[in-house]
This record gives C-alpha cells, structure tokens and sequence, in this order.
C-alpha cells in the first residue's frame, strides 16, 4: 500500500517535497466524516467533535484551503490566471456532478427508507418528503443548489468556495490584501446575518460567505511564493512560545465548553445567564468565531507538534490514511455514499454486530477507493512511482499537471 | 390520601403522596418502564409547586403536529389530554387547565409567537409545555434560528414567573436517517439548560422504548398502529407526569423520590 504513496520516496524532510501531514489528517477528518454522517454509529462519540469546539468539517474546509492554495497557486504562477481560473471551473464542474448524483442516491434512499418502514405517517406529518410533493421544483431547486437535504450540504460549501477562489487567486500574492477582504466578508455576514438562501426555509446548513475565511486561510498557508523560479518556502506561521499557549488556551477553552454542553447541564443551569446563553449560540452554520479560533489554534499546534519528517508519517499504520488523503474527492463522494448504507444499515439494526460491521466495512471502503485512485494515477501515467517535487501537494488532486511534466 | 385534608399544608402532602408519589418501582411502573434517569427534571418548577400548593394550576401545551396526536384514536388519546387526565385521576381537587395550541409544520419561531400571545392574554400559565425543534429538523431549517427562538421564549416564559419544560423530537430511524436531527436535539437541550428548563427527552425515551420493543411506531403493523400510538401518547403523558412531579419536588426542596 505505501508505494502507491504518493511523495513518501522523496524521503523524508525536504521543503518542498509532498506534505504528507495534510494528507494524513486529511484522510482521518474524511473518515471522522463518515462516521459523524452516520447519526446513531457509537464511533460517533470518539471523533474529534467530543473534545473541540469544532470538528472534522472545520479540519476539511482548512485542509482543503491547504491544498487549494498549493495546486491552483502553482498553476497560476506557472500558467498565469486565465489557466489556473479554468482548472478551478473543471474541478468545481466535477465537484457539481458528484453532488447532483449524490442527491440522486439520497432521494433514492428516503423513499427505500420510507417503504421499508411503516413511517408513511412520518412522512405526512413532518413533511420531510418535499421531493415527493414537489418532484419537479425539488430537482430544479437541488440543481440551484438551493434544496440541500440532510448531511449533502459539504459539497455544496465546497463548490461556492473553489468559486469564491477564482477571484481570488489574484490576490494569492497579496496574502494581507486577501486575509484582510476576507475577515471583512466573515464580520460583515456576521454581524448582518447573511446567507445563501435555502429552498426549504432559512440559509445553507454552511453558510460560504462565512466559511471562506477558514478555506482562504488555508490557501494562504499553502501557496508558496516562487523565488527565483523556484518555488519559495512554504509560509509558516513561526513557533513562539506566548502564541502556543494562547492556543492551548483555547483548546482547553473550547474542551470545556463541550464537555459543559455534553455533561454539565447543571453546572450551566447555575451559570450567569448571560454566559449561559451566549454558549447556546456558538453555531456551526456560520462558523461561530469560537469554533474558528479551536480549528486554527489546533492547526498551529497540531503543524508545530508534527515535523513533516515525523516517522509516522511513513508508517505502515498511517498509510490507510494518506492515500485517503491523497485521494480526497473520490473518497469524500464514496463517504457520504457509504454513509447512506450506514444509516440504512443501523435503521435496520443499530446493534453492536451491526455497528463493527458498518464500522470495519465503511473504512474498509474508503482505504480501498483511496487505493483504487492511486493505483489509477499511476497506471495511467504509466510508469513506476517517483518523486514528484513541488505540485504534488494537492490532496484532492484536481487535474493540473503536475510539475514533472510542467517544467 | 382521601382523608379531609384541606388545609394548605394538607394539599402539599397530598400531592406529595399523589402527583410527586415516591419509589423507583412506581416510577416505572408509570412511565412505561423508561429508565428513572430520563424522569429527572434536573431544575425546579417552583411556579408549578407555587400553583399546586394554591389548588389550582394552568398548563399550557404548545407546539407542532405531535401536541395533537396524530395518528391517535382521537383528541383525547393524545398526550396533553391524557396527560390532564392523569393528574385529574390523581389529584381530583387541584383545579386543572389544559390549554394546547398547536398545528401541523409550526416551527420554533411561530410556537415562540403563541407562547407570547398565551403569556399576555388571559390568565397566565403557571407552566408551558413547549415540544419544539421537529421542524427544524425535518426541513433543514436554521439551528440558530431556532435557538434564538427557544432562547426568546424561555426568558418570556420566565419573566412571566411561569415554569416551563421543552419536549425535543420523536425518535424515529427514519428521522435519523434522513435528517440531521442530532445538530437540533444538542442545540434544543443545551438552550434549556441555560435557562434552568428540564426536557422531556422524548427522543431518548421513545429510543428506549422502541430498543426495547415496548412501543415502536414504526414496527407496528398497520393493524396496530393506531394502538401503539394511543400507548405512547399515554406513556408520553405518564413521562411528563413523572416530570413535572420531580420538578415540583425539587422545588420543595424535598429529596426527589426515587
């Protein structure tokens, strides 16, 4: 499995090379994804969520920016805008295709789940069947990316983001200039309450205007600017030792936050009521600036506590989850299918048998796609695996070229 | 407890006997075997003690489809009159109202509306029964919106001097598994817990039930359905019923019975 790795023969240390950290915690929050998909699944209380005000979602959307910021930053200063630009457009085209289809298979699902249960009193009463109302205007709002049914609303926010990115990439260079617009939209739609609006009432689950501040960090902490033809140092915020407190600070925070909301609803019936409320408001649809500052002072202790040279990295253990990593959309996409078949498995049965199987079966499933997309990328390239300096960062591996054929 | 007890102080101990009646095995018996710790109000409901202690109390049950019992026999199988009916069997002198306002599809910012409009008219309920959050849920509609709404509410109900206790969702695989109902039951409990509220969890209690093939709506044969949904109406109502005499016992400042 580790020679289908991509850059893990670069050895281990060189700037540069392939960062397998991103791969790795990215393959880990697409499988926290899966199991945090599937409500009822046991697994469910060991995910990130239980111990950080934020959760695999937050670690995607960041890590995506990552690696955003990597491939489109290298094909815009290798090829210049226009080109970059129009790769962003396929990959959002192939991200639109997958989400129609993945709206498809969950149509498909709630009128299996609805035969196969007696909830035909349910579906009345909760009116939860808009697409069996409505079949017309639901697939005309699914298609507007207006009607998002439950647990299909990642890719959407993934979509408008890699849009929000084309205008974007004109300002990768200018790193204050883009942070800066960025902050402003997120206090603006903040402050104002603004968001995409949704078919069935109320704003997207994940709200983009607000989530891009997280994905534009992202791509500022991945795009390398070229020096002298080659591409520069990847930016790092330094280690400082006030800075990693502070972060720590708000772990901790964040950590007692929900543990207040998972066990301590005594301690908070007896809490100011001010406080006490202002903790019900923490919300994740606009990425409450609490749960931003969880995800970024855990990326920057997470970035300072793992070298990318870490042995682990490279280990045998860890393999499963960079190719999951290195393959994110495929595996993502088959995640939210599995997570379907998860579901409908523990509607059936939610058992502990049940639960290990859906469990050993869905990671099971999304190493193998990670496997598959690998084994792919080098049959069709038809040659052994080597190293590949410089654009093979990208996880989700959106078509550019990458520089060994590029330079 | 049938003695002539009319004094004040005697109709305190009769609904010590009656409505905060002790003992484990009681309780379950009540509450269709649901485990004791989901009978728990883990905050007082002093106004509703207050209310009782006086001889007269004011329920009022607001909120979506599920406060009229859909798919019951008919009005009186649903869990706000069988619920009435409950505390009047055991309670025959307490002056008893139950007002319920609900319908169909409300979400949590129209039930917050009428609770508003109940608050101001009339005499004021000594204790809202508000079942909220199913809406949001099923229709993907905003948490924060919701939570603004409970929030709203809550402080209204409260600065009223009047208890309340919210109802979250029904458990259902099918809910589980087509919506994301767990992001709305979190939000929903920790809006009451800021605001000292018990819940009737009946998610976990309908859970329990349908775990232990006591009553499952959604396992039942057509045949049955409608049976199955009057009992957990009526056990719904025993819950509340266990709930709220908990409530009233902390409030009292007694050790709960258990």
């Amino acid at each position: 499995m580790r020679q289908l790795i991509r850059g893990l023969q670069h050895g281990p240390g060189g700037q540069g090379g392939r960062d397998l950290r991103a791969d790795a915690f990215r393959g880990l929050a697409l499988w926290f994804i899966l199991i945090d998909h599937i409500p009822g699944n046991r697994l469910g209380g060991l995910t990130l969520r239980n111990i950080a005000l934020c959760d695999a979602t937050e670690a995607f959307v960041l890590l995506a920016g990552y690696a955003a910021g990597i491939a489109y930053g290298a094909a815009l200063d290798r090829r210049g805008w226009t080109f970059a630009a129009a790769v962003l457009i396929r990959r959002v085209s192939t991200l639109y295709v997958a989400h129609i289809f993945l709206f498809v298979v969950f149509t498909a699902q709630v009128g299996y789940s609805a035969a196969a249960l007696e909830s035909s009193a349910y579906l009345d009463e909760l009116h939860l069947d808009v697409f069996g109302e409505q079949p017309y205007l639901a697939l005309l709002q699914a298609l507007l990316l207006r009607f998002q049914p439950a647990f299909l609303d990642i890719l959407p926010l993934y979509i408008v983001l890699l849009l929000l990115l084309v205008p974007a990439l004109a300002l990768l260079r200018r790193p204050a200039v883009l942070m800066a617009v960025s902050a402003l939209l997120y206090f603006v739609v903040r402050l104002l309450n603004l968001n995409l609006p949704n078919w069935t009432g109320g704003g997207w689950f994940f709200n983009p205007l607000a989530w891009q501040v997280l994905f534009f960090t992202g791509c500022l902490l991945g795009y390398a600017r070229p020096r002298g033809g080659r591409r520069g140092p990847v930016p790092a915020v330094p280690f400082h030792p006030l800075l990693a407190t502070a972060a720590g600070v708000a772990l901790l925070i964040g950590m007692a936050i929900v543990f207040v909301n998972d066990y301590g609803e005594a301690w908070l019936a007896e809490a100011p009521p001010r406080l006490a409320e202002l903790l019900t408001t923490i919300d994740k649809t606009g990425l409450h600036p609490f749960r931003l500052i969880s995800i970024l002072a855990m990326a920057y202790l997470v970035g300072h506590a793992v070298p990318r040279d870490a042995g682990w990295l490279r280990s045998r253990a860890a393999s499963p989850f960079v190719l999951m990593g290195q393959h994110g959309l495929p595996v993502f996409c088959a995640g939210i299918f599995l997570a379907f078949l998860g579901r409908l498995a523990l509607e059936m049965d939610d058992r502990w048998p049940m639960q290990l199987l859906v469990n050993l079966a869905g990671l099971g499933a999304l190493v193998l796609v990670g496997v598959i997309g690998a084994w792919y990328r080098l049959r069709e390239r038809g040659e052994a695996p080597r190293h590949a300096p410089a654009s093979a960062a990208d996880p989700l591996r959106p078509p550019v070229p990458s520089t060994t054929t590029m330079s | 407890m049938k003695g002539g007890m009319i004094a004040g102080a005697g109709r305190i101990l009769l609904l010590c006997a009656t409505l905060l009646a002790p003992a484990a095995a009681r309780a379950e018996a009540l509450a269709c075997g649901a485990p004791p710790e989901l009978l728990e109000a883990s905050a007082a409901l002093p106004a509703t003690a207050r209310a009782a202690s006086a001889g007269s109390l004011r329920i009022l049950v607001v909120g979506s489809a599920s406060v009229l019992g859909p798919g019951t026999s008919g009005p009186p199988a649903a869990w706000p009159a069988r619920l009435e009916a409950r505390i009047r069997a055991r309670v025959p002198r307490l002056k008893l109202e139950v007002v319920t306002r609900g319908a169909r599809g409300l979400t949590t910012a129209e039930t917050e509306a009428i609770i508003e409009a109940e608050l101001h008219q009339g005499p004021p309920p000594n204790l809202v029964l508000w079942q909220a959050g199913t809406a949001e849920a099923v229709r993907g509609l905003d948490v924060d919106e919701m939570v603004t709404a409970l929030n709203a509410g809550l402080s209204k109900v409260v600065a009223a001097g009047a208890d309340a206790i919210l109802m979250d969702q029904q458990f259902s695989r099918f809910i589980r598994a087509n919506a994301n109902v767990d992001a709305y039951r979190d939000a929903l409990r920790l809006a009451a817990a800021a605001h000292g509220v018990p819940v009737l969890r009946r998610w976990d209690l309908m859970r329990f039930w349908a775990d232990n093939d006591l009553i499952d709506i959604e396992r039942a044969g057509r045949t049955e359905r409608v049976a199955v949904t009057d009992r957990l109406n009526d056990c719904l109502a025993q819950a509340m019923q266990a709930l709220i005499r908990d409530g009233v016992a902390e409030a009292r400042g007694r050790p709960t019975p258990r």
